[in-house]
């Protein structure tokens, strides 16, 4: 299994497309099944007809063709209901198996530890922190992701895995959770259960059909020629072709989704480099009378998603979303000896054996620490810049945190200030701490956005505001993104009437300075594009270029933007020509920069978003290459760095600042490294 | 037309009709349970929020009792207010949305609100106690807690709107008593005629 995310990835896109295809050649099948069992009950009627010497109805030659339509459109139907109920996101799945949304202000620990550990998690991982649900009535151990894209993911655990598991299990958990969210798998079932459930149906009105023509049927049946008995036939026949299709469905379903999950394992144990984390839950579960089946009617609808086995299934592991505990323990951790902990719940703090050794531990993780320290106390002013290599080795850093980037985020998360961190954890406070972001160093243009804040903002909010300005002002710029990333959660809980005075708010300030800044644009393009899908109707992008040789236009503003950030002409060229050395079959230009401003850039990052996975990559590497052109990478660079793959939906873990992780001179040359 | 195919239409019409119900059915039923969900969720919320502002009440009144005590009396109302409202919540917190937990939480609310109201004019005759850096805490945090609560409480009544008139439109109205989502939930009101406005605190 491949460690890059591009390579996992792609594989989720190709598994997705060639399910599509089997599933369609099922449904096909089905409907020719259909089409087949009625014609023959046509044919049979016909023939007893002609023996008896009654007239044919007219009308009985189309029968087939008929059935054949409407098995073919139920089929549809019920797989685009589905697809769409799915995607209202994550947080409707959530609440339909019971979910209770948690606070960060709850008064107990467990659950205050849980919400800690997904927040550092979705730092570490660069996406936006995902609000997390409790599933209260459930003793088991057991947790799911789900949601279409990362803007909408929520996560959800039952109250077994809060209460019974260490801080270190609960990270296990937790990291195959993000990498299911990470690796797009969520999207691949959804499309699955979709047509599963266009299948289903189809099955459940042959039922119903059956029934109704057999009530019928034994009435009068002798008299119109066998027409009822004709139906009878065609109804049982969809009936059984539906069940079948649905369990034949089902076993392709499963066999996938065991695939991720071993994937899902796998991801988890080389982001938090601990295998003893993830296989003591495991182990935990495999001890536990409970272990990990959920109660809740609507559970089997997620049961792929889940972390462990969801739902009984019957006679055969065929069938099971997940393989077998014990196969997935030996895969993290080759020695373990095949005894579950028998007092589970006190073993709670005792992990595995240290000899688990999965994934080679990379030597320079413990050196990488005193790095991710040095972050504390750096003043904006000082705003460093970063070494190249961490740069050059952020392409291949895209969906695969490090345990150097779970430190980094939770140092970053402490050095913030109470205050701060309070506020933003709850959608009162998250507006201040958002629209103190926005503030301009600029004293006069400061006071015409809060004079604006004034007029539309009630006056407790921008007392608030007031409040928070210093302790914003002193922030490291480094953790101004991670701060907006924190704030998500909270501020999906506002109600649409709340969000649309939020957002006016929010522009009427950006616009206040009436000059669009940077970083202006990146929070106000980030912000937006994970809120949004809570309160509005978008459309996810769907890939519509397979290469970039007829995107140079867009691709020219994109880099042409990013050379000039930081960089003065001269270098500018320089680091443009970088990015066409890494994209040497687009046709670029350099541009004025006056031939691109920020609308044009968006429009620009709208267009490659529809690019495929492989070419994004490119894209990534390209845009690394480009600002590392100088040899420093400014904040700024940085920053625009993490607003452009968040649009391409690559979610960049954070770029470490300070003492590099590899020697700057190794890094020397301005291609990116792809470390893989 | 010949029998047969009258028939094959009319139970293929038929049919047609009973999946679109039933896909109407399905969909509206989930519909209610997201909306339902929603507003419980913004209960929760408020929830958060008045649980901080009960536990600040006793520091409150523990602080002013060294300055205040010829006061006893506002005193003990204050905390047995809050203690009222307290229980008050713990009821709504088991079943936001019920129209009797929802006003009694609203009137235990009411009531606290009009007893601090009177505790801080009355504070305001003790400049030693308005200058005590632990009051000015306290009292500047209960403020920032109503204010929370208010915007909570926003939320929670928008998602209570919608849910309602979800509930009362054409095709879930039909339902809505099958399933148990006969009623409407209640809003949260905590402002009434005789109290209209939140206590003012001011230390300068």
């Amino acid at each position: 299994m491949s460690t890059d995310f591009f390579e996992r990835q792609a594989t989720a896109h190709r598994h997705t497309g060639r399910l599509v295809w089997l599933f369609c050649l099922a449904v096909i099948g089905i409907v020719a099944a259909s089409w087949l069992v009625a014609f023959l009950a046509v044919d049979y009627v016909e023939a007893s007809n002609a023996a008896h010497g009654r007239p044919n109805p007219p009308g009985l030659a189309m029968v087939p063709l008929y059935v054949a339509i409407a098995s073919a459109l139920l089929i549809l139907l019920g797989t685009l209901y589905k697809i769409v109920e799915l995607r209202g996101g994550g947080s409707v799945v959530a609440e339909q198996v019971g979910g209770r949304l948690l606070h960060h202000n709850t008064s107990k620990a467990a659950e205050r530890r849980l919400l800690n550990v997904v927040e550092e998690m979705a730092l570490a991982s660069g996406v936006p922190v995902p609000p997390v649900y409790l599933l209260e009535s459930e003793e088991s151990i057991n947790a799911f992701a789900a949601g279409y894209s990362p803007s909408d993911a929520v996560i959800g655990v039952t109250r077994g895995t809060v209460e019974k598991l260490s801080r270190e299990q609960l990270q296990g958990v937790i990291a195959h959770e993000f990498s299911h969210i990470l690796n797009g798998d969520m999207r691949l079932n959804i499309k699955l259960i979709g047509v599963l459930n266009g299948i289903l149906l189809l099955g459940l009105i042959g039922a119903i059909l059956f029934r109704v023509a057999a009530l019928s049927g034994s009435g009068s049946s002798r008299k119109n020629g066998g027409a009822g008995l004709v139906l009878l036939l065609v109804a049982l026949a969809v009936f059984i072709l539906g069940y079948l299709g649905t369990f034949m469905g089902s076993l392709i379903k499963a066999a996938v989704s065991r695939q991720r999950e071993f994937l899902a394992d796998s991801s988890a144990v080389q982001f938090t480099r601990n295998p003893a984390g993830l296989a003591g839950a495991l182990k935990n579960i495999g001890a536990k009378l409970q272990g990990s089946l959920v109660k809740h009617p609507h559970a089997a609808e997620a049961s792929h998603m889940f972390f462990a086995q969801g739902i009984q299934v019957g006679f055969t592991s065929l069938l099971a979303t997940h393989p077998p505990l014990k196969q997935r323990i030996l895969a993290i951790d080759p020695g373990w000896d095949g005894k579950f902990p028998t007092t589970a719940s006190s073993q709670a703090t005792a992990t595995a054996p240290a000899t688990a050794t999965a994934t080679p531990v990379a030597a320079t993780a413990a050196t990488a620490v005193p790095a991710a320290m040095g972050l504390v106390g750096q003043q904006q002013a000082a705003a460093p810049a970063q070494p190249v290599a961490d740069v050059a080795g952020a392409p291949g850093q895209v969906g695969n945190p490090t345990p150097d980037h779970h430190l980094y985020a939770a140092q970053l998360i402490r050095s913030l200030p109470d205050q701060l961190t309070a506020a933003a954890h709850e959608a009162y406070g998250a507006r201040a701490v958002i629209y103190s972001l926005l503030l301009d160093q600029d004293p006069k243009i400061r006071d015409r956005q809060l004079q604006t804040l004034d007029q539309h903002s009630t006056p407790d909010v921008v007392k608030l505001t007031r409040q928070l300005i210093p302790i914003v002002d002193a922030l490291d710029m480094h953790t101004r993104l991670p701060l907006v990333d924190m704030t998500l959660p909270a501020l999906r809980s506002m109600s649409t009437a709340q969000y649309r005075t939020f957002v006016s708010c929010f522009q009427e300030l950006v616009a206040a300075d009436e000059q669009l800044e940077l970083f202006e644009w990146i929070l106000h393009h980030i912000l937006l594009r994970h809120l949004k899908p809570q309160f509005e109707r978008v459309r996810p992008a769907r890939v519509v270029y397979y290469g970039l040789q007829r995107l140079g236009e867009p691709c020219s503003v994109l880099f042409s933007s990013l050379a000039q950030v930081g960089h003065t002409d001269d270098q500018a060229a320089i680091a443009f020509a970088a990015a066409k050395g890494v994209l040497d079959d687009v046709p670029l230009q350099l541009l004025d920069s006056s031939d691109c401003d920020l609308p044009q850039l968006q429009s620009a990052l709208d267009q490659l978003a529809q690019v495929a996975i492989k070419q994004k990559e490119r894209l990534i590497n390209a845009a690394a290459a480009c600002i590392a052109a100088d040899q420093e990478v400014s904040v700024r660079e940085a920053e625009l760095l993490r607003a452009i793959s968040d649009t391409l939906d690559c979610h960049m873990p954070p770029l470490l600042p300070g003492e590099s992780i590899a020697p700057v001179a190794a890094a020397g040359s301005a291609q990116p490294v792809k470390t893989s | 037309m010949s029998a047969m195919s009258a028939i094959l239409i009319a139970l293929l019409v038929i049919g047609g009709i009973i999946l679109l119900l039933i896909i109407l059915f399905i969909s509206t039923y989930n519909r209610l349970v997201t909306l339902r969900n929603r507003f419980q969720n913004g209960f929760s919320q408020i929830e958060v929020q008045l649980k901080r502002r009960y536990d600040l009440i006793p520091n409150l009144i523990e602080t002013a009792k060294g300055y205040m005590a010829h006061e006893r009396e506002t005193l003990e109302a204050v905390i047995q207010a809050r203690n009222q409202a307290a229980g008050g919540l713990q009821t709504a917190s088991a079943n936001p949305g019920n129209p009797q937990a929802m006003q009694a939480l609203s009137g235990a609310e009411q009531l606290l609100t009009g007893a601090l109201g009177k505790f801080f004019a009355l504070s305001e005759a003790y400049p030693d106690l308005k200058a005590n850096q632990n009051m000015m805490q306290l009292s500047e945090e209960i403020t920032t807690t109503e204010n929370k609560v208010a915007f909570a409480r926003q939320a929670y009544n928008d998602a209570v709107t919608s849910y309602n008139t979800y509930r009362q439109t054409f095709p879930p109205i039909v339902i809505a008593g099958m399933v148990g989502h006969g009623q409407n939930a209640e809003l949260l009101d905590f402002d009434s005629e005789q109290i209209a406005e939140a206590p003012k605190v001011s230390f300068t």
